[in-house]
C-alpha cells in the first residue's frame, strides 16, 4: 500500500509538470495577448512595452516559466494580483473555505438525494416509484444548474418577497447563519447533480442485488433492509464513488457560476473577477492551483477503493 | 388439385419470411427507436423541433432578433409577443428560436470539429503505441486535470467572445476528452486476428486504419458526439451566461439568461423563464436520443 501511494505521487509529478506547462503556454502564446487585453481593456499602465517589462514578460518564454514555477516550488509563491497587488495565494487561502464547504454541502445534497432515488428505484423497479425516480433524474439531468440558480435568485423574490441572503457570513461567526446562506445555492446545484449518482445508483444496485451472495442472504430470511443497506449498498457504492470523483473538476467549474450568481466570496468569484478584470497573473495561478487539486483528489478516490471492497490491493 | 404455389407450401419458406429484411445499420437503428425506445423518439421529436426553429427562425416570426422598441418594453405575454419582450423590447419567442439556431451552430460545429479530432488522436495513439501513445496519453490526462469551465473561461477571455472562436475552443477540447474513448475503442480492435490478416497480405498503415479500424470506432464515435452535443451546448450556454461566449447582439439562450441582465429579470421573470425552459428541452433531448443511440449502437448491450 505505502509503495503504491509512493508510486502514484511519483507518477503525479510530470503530470503536474504538464499541466503548468499547459496553462503557461495557453497564456503565453495562444492568438490574443494578455498584456494587451490587459492594457486595452483595464489600462493598467501607458503602453503595452512598459506592463509586459513590469509583468517581466519581455524576457525568454522558458525564463518565464522557470522563474513562475520556480516561486511556486521554491517559496510558495504564486505571484501577485495585478488589481490588488496581494500575493495570490493567501488571497486563495483565504476565500477557499467558502468554495470548500459549497462544494461539500453539493455533494452531500447530491449524494444522499441520488442514493434515496437510486435505492429506491432499485429495489423497487419497474414500479410506479421507479419510473418516478428515473423521470426525476433525468428531468435533473436537464436542467442547467445556472438556469435554476437564476429562477431562486429572481422568482421567489418575486412572488414571495423573499431573497436569497446576500451577505455572506463565516461560519466561525455564525455557523447556523452561515449554512442558512450555503443551503440554497448547494440545494440548486446538488440537485442539478444528483441525477447521475442516481443513475449509476440504480444500475450498480441491480447488478448486485442479482449476485449469489444475496441471495444466500435472503435464503438465510435477513430482512429486507439489512439486505439492501448492508450487504448489497457497500458494494453498489464504488462507481458512485468513483462517478463523484470524476464530477469533482466539475463541481469546481460550477462554483465560478455559483458563487458569481449568489455573490459567495469564495475562490470561484475571485477568479471570475480576476478574469472580468483582466488580471491574468490570478487566473494563471488559480488554474494551476485547482488542477493541481483535481491530481491529487483522484489519488484519493482511488485509494478509498481499498477501504470499501477489501478485495482491491494495491501493489 | 390445385397447384401449389412454392411459397406457401414448403416450410422453409415460411422461415425465410420471419427473418426481417436485411437493413443498413443506421436505418435499423431508426427503426428499432421508434419500437423500443419511446423517450429516445421524444429526444428525437425535440431535436428534430429544435432544427426546424432554427431553420424556419427567420420565416416564422415577423421580427427580427435584433430589432428594438423602446415603446414596448417589457411586455408580459401577449397576442403581438407570445412570449413577451426584454429590456429592449425585442421580442423574445423570435430570440428564441434564433437561439436555438446558434445552440446548434455552435453544438454541431464542435462536435463536428472535436469528432475528427478525438477519431484522429484516438486512432493513431492505439494505432502507434509505445512512447507516442504514452506521451499523448499524460498530455491528455493532464488537459483533464482543469476544472473544464475554468480553462475555457480562461481561453475565451483571451481570445474574445465570437461564435466562431467558441465553437473551435468547444471543439477541440471536446475531441481532446474524447479522444479517451476512441483510442480505447481503437486499441481493443487493433489487437483482433483480422488486423493481423490484413497486415499479412500486405495492407499499409493507412488501410488498416481507414479501412479496418475506423468503420469499427465509427458506432463509438456516433454515440460520444451525440451525448457529448448535450455537453456542448450547456457549457456554450454557461460561457455565454458569463460573457464569454456568443457575443450580443446574437440571441443565444444563455446570454438571454445571462448574469449581466439579472436586474431586469426581477421586473420580467419570463426573461428568464423561458431561455431556462428552451435550453433545458434541448439538453434533454440530446440527452435522451444520445441514451437511447447508445443502447442500440453499443454491441456490448445489443438484443438488450
Amino acid at each position: 500500500m505505502k509503495r503504491y501511494i509512493l508510486r502514484r505521487l511519483a507518477l503525479a509529478v510530470p503530470t503536474l509538470v504538464l499541466v503548468s506547462l499547459i496553462v503557461f503556454s495557453i497564456m503565453r502564446f495562444m492568438p490574443g495577448d494578455v498584456v494587451l487585453r490587459m492594457v486595452e481593456g483595464q489600462a493598467y499602465a501607458p503602453t503595452i512595452e512598459a506592463l509586459r517589462h513590469e509583468l517581466g514578460l519581455d524576457r525568454p518564454a522558458y525564463r518565464q516559466y522557470l522563474d513562475w514555477i520556480g516561486g511556486i516550488v521554491l517559496r510558495g509563491d504564486f505571484g501577485t494580483s495585478y488589481w490588488t497587488r496581494q500575493p495570490i495565494f493567501d488571497e486563495f487561502v483565504q476565500r477557499f473555505p467558502v468554495t470548500l464547504e459549497l462544494a461539500a454541502l453539493t455533494i452531500l445534497v447530491s449524494v444522499v438525494l441520488g442514493l434515496l432515488v437510486g435505492v429506491v428505484s432499485a429495489v423497487r423497479q419497474d414500479t410506479v416509484s421507479d419510473y418516478v425516480g428515473r423521470v426525476l433524474a433525468i428531468l435533473a439531468l436537464s436542467v442547467p444548474y445556472f438556469g435554476l440558480a437564476v429562477l431562486v435568485v429572481v422568482l421567489p423574490s418575486i412572488y414571495f418577497k423573499w431573497t436569497p441572503v446576500w451577505t455572506y457570513v463565516p461560519f466561525t461567526t455564525d455557523p447556523l447563519e452561515n449554512l442558512k446562506i450555503l443551503i440554497v445555492p448547494a440545494t440548486v446545484f446538488g440537485v442539478t447533480r444528483a441525477g447521475p449518482i442516481m443513475r449509476i445508483t440504480r444500475s450498480a444496485l441491480l447488478d448486485v442485488l442479482r449476485q449469489d451472495y444475496i441471495r444466500t442472504a435472503w435464503s438465510k430470511g435477513l430482512p429486507e433492509q439489512a439486505i439492501v443497506l448492508r450487504h448489497a449498498l457497500k458494494n453498489a457504492l464504488i462507481p458512485v464513488v468513483s462517478l463523484v470523483g470524476l464530477q469533482i473538476p466539475l463541481y469546481i467549474g460550477g462554483s465560478v457560476i455559483i458563487e458569481a450568481i449568489f455573490r459567495l466570496p469564495g475562490v470561484g468569484l475571485f477568479f471570475f473577477e480576476a478574469l472580468t478584470r483582466l488580471d491574468y497573473p490570478v487566473v494563471q495561478s488559480v488554474n494551476l492551483i485547482f488542477a493541481a487539486m483535481v491530481v491529487g483528489l483522484n489519488l484519493a478516490i482511488d485509494l478509498t477503493y481499498a477501504f470499501l471492497d477489501p478485495r482491491i490491493r494495491y501493489h | 388439385m390445385a397447384t401449389i404455389t412454392p411459397f406457401s407450401a414448403s416450410p422453409v419458406a415460411v422461415d425465410v419470411g420471419v427473418v426481417p429484411p436485411a437493413r443498413a445499420w443506421y436505418t435499423d437503428v431508426w427503426v428499432r427507436m421508434l419500437r423500443r425506445k419511446p423517450l429516445g423518439t421524444l429526444g428525437a421529436v425535440i431535436v428534430l423541433a429544435m432544427l426546424l426553429a432554427a431553420v424556419l427562425a427567420g420565416v416564422v416570426t415577423p421580427y427580427g432578433f435584433s430589432e428594438t422598441s423602446l415603446r414596448e418594453r417589457f411586455i408580459a405575454m401577449s397576442a403581438e409577443h407570445w412570449l413577451g419582450t426584454d429590456q429592449l423590447g425585442r421580442d423574445l419567442l423570435t430570440r428564441i428560436l434564433y437561439g436555438a439556431r446558434i445552440s446548434l451552430y455552435v453544438g454541431f460545429g464542435a462536435i463536428g470539429i472535436g469528432s475528427l479530432l478525438a477519431t484522429a488522436l484516438g486512432i493513431l495513439s492505439a494505432y502507434w503505441g509505445g512512447r507516442a501513445d504514452l506521451f499523448l496519453q499524460r498530455l491528455v490526462d493532464a488537459w483533464m486535470a482543469f476544472p473544464p469551465l475554468l480553462i475555457l473561461m480562461s481561453i475565451m477571455s483571451l481570445l474574445g467572445p465570437s461564435v466562431l472562436n467558441i465553437t473551435l475552443v468547444l471543439g477541440v477540447a471536446a475531441g481532446i476528452r474524447e479522444s479517451r474513448i476512441v483510442r480505447s475503442v481503437a486499441l481493443s480492435i487493433k489487437e483482433h486476428t483480422y488486423i493481423e490478416g490484413t497486415r499479412a497480405l500486405g495492407s499499409g498503415h493507412a488501410r488498416i486504419t481507414l479501412v479496418h479500424i475506423l468503420p469499427n470506432v465509427m458506432p463509438t464515435i456516433i454515440v460520444t458526439a451525440t451525448t457529448g452535443l448535450s455537453t456542448v451546448i450547456l457549457t456554450e450556454a454557461s460561457l455565454s451566461f458569463l460573457g464569454l461566449g456568443v457575443p450580443p447582439p446574437y440571441p443565444t439562450w444563455g446570454g438571454m439568461l445571462s448574469l449581466a441582465g439579472l436586474d431586469h429579470m426581477y421586473r420580467a421573470p419570463w426573461l428568464a423563464i423561458w431561455p431556462a425552459t428552451a435550453l433545458s428541452l434541448a439538453v434533454f433531448g440530446f440527452n435522451m436520443l444520445g441514451d437511447a443511440l447508445r443502447d442500440l449502437l453499443d454491441p456490448r448491450l445489443k438484443g438488450r
